[in-house]
């Protein structure tokens, strides 16, 4: 899977868990969006984690989702991770 | 020169050393609370000044000539997760207080080594991941090279619960839960409806009394629908859920005040509830038809009466329980990581078993005792300890025993124990009255030889460390009352001659003695206080309980009219 694939794949699940969890369509989840801004609860941050590790095969910091204002840029992190692991 | 490791457990609770020295050999491990006589030693450092400088000494560490490198039973500090604390199961509060105690020993780890000049500037410890210390810790005791390990914990840096698989001794996690979701909090809740304190390490007294409850189904039914189990992984239902729930239980709930037997249908739900729980955990994570052994790791797995139920009902070639799977234990997986880390290898190393890793008896006091235990008959018995011993018991005499190395865990096995014939009327009562100061209804262990267990236990496996609760044969159980649980079961401690020699030697003389090679084994303590660490902690307790006699090293001291 080249590094476009794969940002696009991590892309399209993190999308769809965070449309689950704040229950908006995930065509209104942008990479520009706002993770606090979209109304997403620790809580469900947090549960997302595990989701992409789970899914991924890695693991991420407890904190990662805390230290990511927007969508795009967790996302950037959770593949920065995969392509180290 | 020699490359040591230190471990240290930096949770806040049950803080402890281990150290590792440059083969990757577990060479001491001991609780804090021993050292400092402080049930739990919330918040104590653990690498207590006084304690370190005695587990070096007792290592052999040469300041001059060998090193010391640390390492932690956390990767980061809990309170900077950004997670609120949710308090509908404990109080928050506790929640909070917790986690001041683990960032101040997760920050100040390893600073004792200025105190001690080993170290010009703070060290900066290795940082280690809180399950997989687990993970290590158990799989140190573990004898096998592959296994599936389950660490059921209270908590964790995500969640409460992982599971590794291990093979060729290598450690490679197959998930993690993330989010609230935790059997020990599920636990901790349980605990303090039955009027007992979960910060006090009370879970053991609701685990004895559920054998005297019944299970109430209605009621089983709402507990079951607090936390869901998704492919091994546990979440907690929401809080408002969690709500309802304790609400529900609130006419089964037991005032501290009220008598222990009020809290019995309510024990013995929520532990049947855990069970299924776990039952649940463990089903997901075994794969297929492929049974590989089990190692059960993380607080939950002193929850022995489950754990012996386990191997059967999954048809699994063996269970493995570390004795010291809570986080205490976390001090050896800390020091083995760290000397992995050092050492640049994946593979646990093994070891051989034995949990004899803490202080040894300190000599000098023999002497000591010898001239000043006035009124006391002192006699150094040699190699027929053993023998005097069993003379005693079967007396229906009650003795402390302090040999050899400390045990590490919270189990007494046998070298900081209390020992009784089990076969003796009213023993039971006796113990818990005089000696323990504890319920009338708390059950007692019994040790037997391994090659004895199917004699006289159903779902016979060898227990080590007194990890599993298995039923006694009927045919057996007026045999020995004193160690017979309501239920029929007992935790028993296995051993064989090349861990536990002496108390072999005393199974075999009492078996000669009245034909009963069974024991009654209690840690050496009284109720709320930590198991004895020195000679005089020993004799402190013969002399203010209904101690009759105690043996240290060989030395045995007995009270005025109780000598033979």
């Amino acid at each position: 899977m080249t590094d476009t694939d794969l940002r696009a794949s991590v892309m399209e699940f993190v999308r769809t868990q965070i449309s689950r969890h704040v229950k908006l369509p995930a065509e209104r989840i942008e990479p520009g969006s706002d993770l606090i801004g979209l109304g997403l609860q620790s809580i469900d941050a947090v549960i997302m984690c595990g989701e992409v590790e789970d899914r991924f095969r890695v693991e991420l910091d407890p904190s990662t989702i805390f230290e990511h204002d927007t969508v795009g840029s967790f996302v950037d992190d959770v593949v920065l991770r995969l392509a180290d692991g | 020169m020699t490359a040591f490791h230190l471990g240290v457990s930096t949770s806040g609770h049950d803080p402890a050393l281990a150290i590792v020295d440059d083969n990757g050999a577990v060479r001491f491990a001991e609780a804090t609370e021993r050292f400092v006589q402080d049930k739990r030693a919330w918040g104590i450092a653990p690498d207590h000044v006084p304690h370190l400088e005695s587990a070096l000494a007792q290592v052999g560490f040469d300041a001059a000539r060998d090193t010391l490198a640390v390492g932690t039973s956390w990767a980061g500090v809990k309170a900077e997760l950004g997670k609120a604390p949710q308090d509908a199961l404990l109080p928050a509060r506790d929640t909070l207080w917790m986690q001041g105690l683990q960032g101040q020993l997760h920050a100040t780890a390893g600073r004792s080594l200025l105190r001690l000049g080993l170290a010009d500037a703070p060290p900066d410890p290795m940082r280690f991941d809180h399950h997989l210390c687990h993970a290590v810790a158990a799989a140190w005791f573990a004898p096998v090279d592959d296994a599936v390990c389950i660490v059921l914990d209270g908590e964790g840096e995500v969640g409460a619960l992982s599971v590794f698989d291990m093979r060729a001794r290598r450690l490679t996690r197959r998930f993690r839960s993330w989010g609230p979701g935790s059997l020990g909090t599920f636990y901790g809740w349980l605990t303090g409806l039955c009027g007992f304190d979960w910060r006090k390490g009370e879970e053991w007294k609701v685990m004895g009394l559920a054998a005297f409850g019944q299970v109430i189904p209605e009621l089983a039914e709402v507990m079951r629908g607090m936390v869901a189990v998704d492919r091994g992984r546990l979440r907690f239902a929401d809080p408002e859920t969690l709500r309802r729930a304790t609400d529900r239980c609130q006419p089964h709930v037991r005032r501290p005040a009220d008598p222990v037997e009020a809290a019995a249908d309510l024990a013995a739900t929520g532990q049947a509830v855990y069970a299924a729980l776990a039952d649940q955990v463990i089903a997901d994570c075994l794969d297929g038809d492929e049974r590989l052994p089990l190692i059960l790791s993380g607080g939950c797995a002193l929850n022995s009466s489950h754990n012996g139920t386990i191997r059967d009902r999954f048809a699994l070639p063996a269970l493995h329980v570390p004795p010291c799977p809570a986080d205490d234990g976390n001090a050896i997986g800390a020091a083995l990581l760290a000397y992995m880390r050092t050492k640049g290898c994946d593979a646990v190393p093994r070891g051989d078993g034995s949990p004899y890793l803490g202080s040894t008896v300190a000599i000098r006091m023999l002497d000591k005792l010898r001239v000043s235990a006035r009124g006391l008959a002192v006699r150094d018995m040699g190699d027929g300890s053993a023998r005097a011993v069993a003379d005693c018991l079967v007396q229906g005499r009650i003795v402390g025993v302090m040999r050899g190395r400390a045990e590490f865990g919270p189990r007494a096995l046998g070298n900081r124990s209390i020992l009784a014939a089990p076969q003796v009327s009213g023993m039971k009562d006796r113990l818990n009255a005089e000696v323990k100061g504890r319920e009338a209804y708390r059950p007692f262990a019994p040790v037997v030889r391994l090659a004895d267990t199917s004699a006289w236990f159903e779902c016979a496996q060898p227990s080590p460390y007194m990890s599993v609760t298995l039923p006694w044969h009927a045919s057996r159980r007026d045999m020995v009352p004193a160690t017979v649980h309501a239920d029929g079961t007992g935790r028993l401690q296995t051993v064989k001659r090349d861990t536990a020699s002496w108390m072999v030697d005393l199974l075999d003389a009492c078996e000669d003695l009245c034909g009963i090679p069974v024991v009654l084994n209690t840690s050496f303590n009284i109720m709320g206080k930590p198991i004895v660490h020195s000679v005089e902690d020993a004799v402190a307790m013969l002399m203010t309980s209904g101690l009759d006699a105690i043996l240290v090293e060989d030395m045995l001291v007995e009270k005025p009219g109780a000598a033979a």
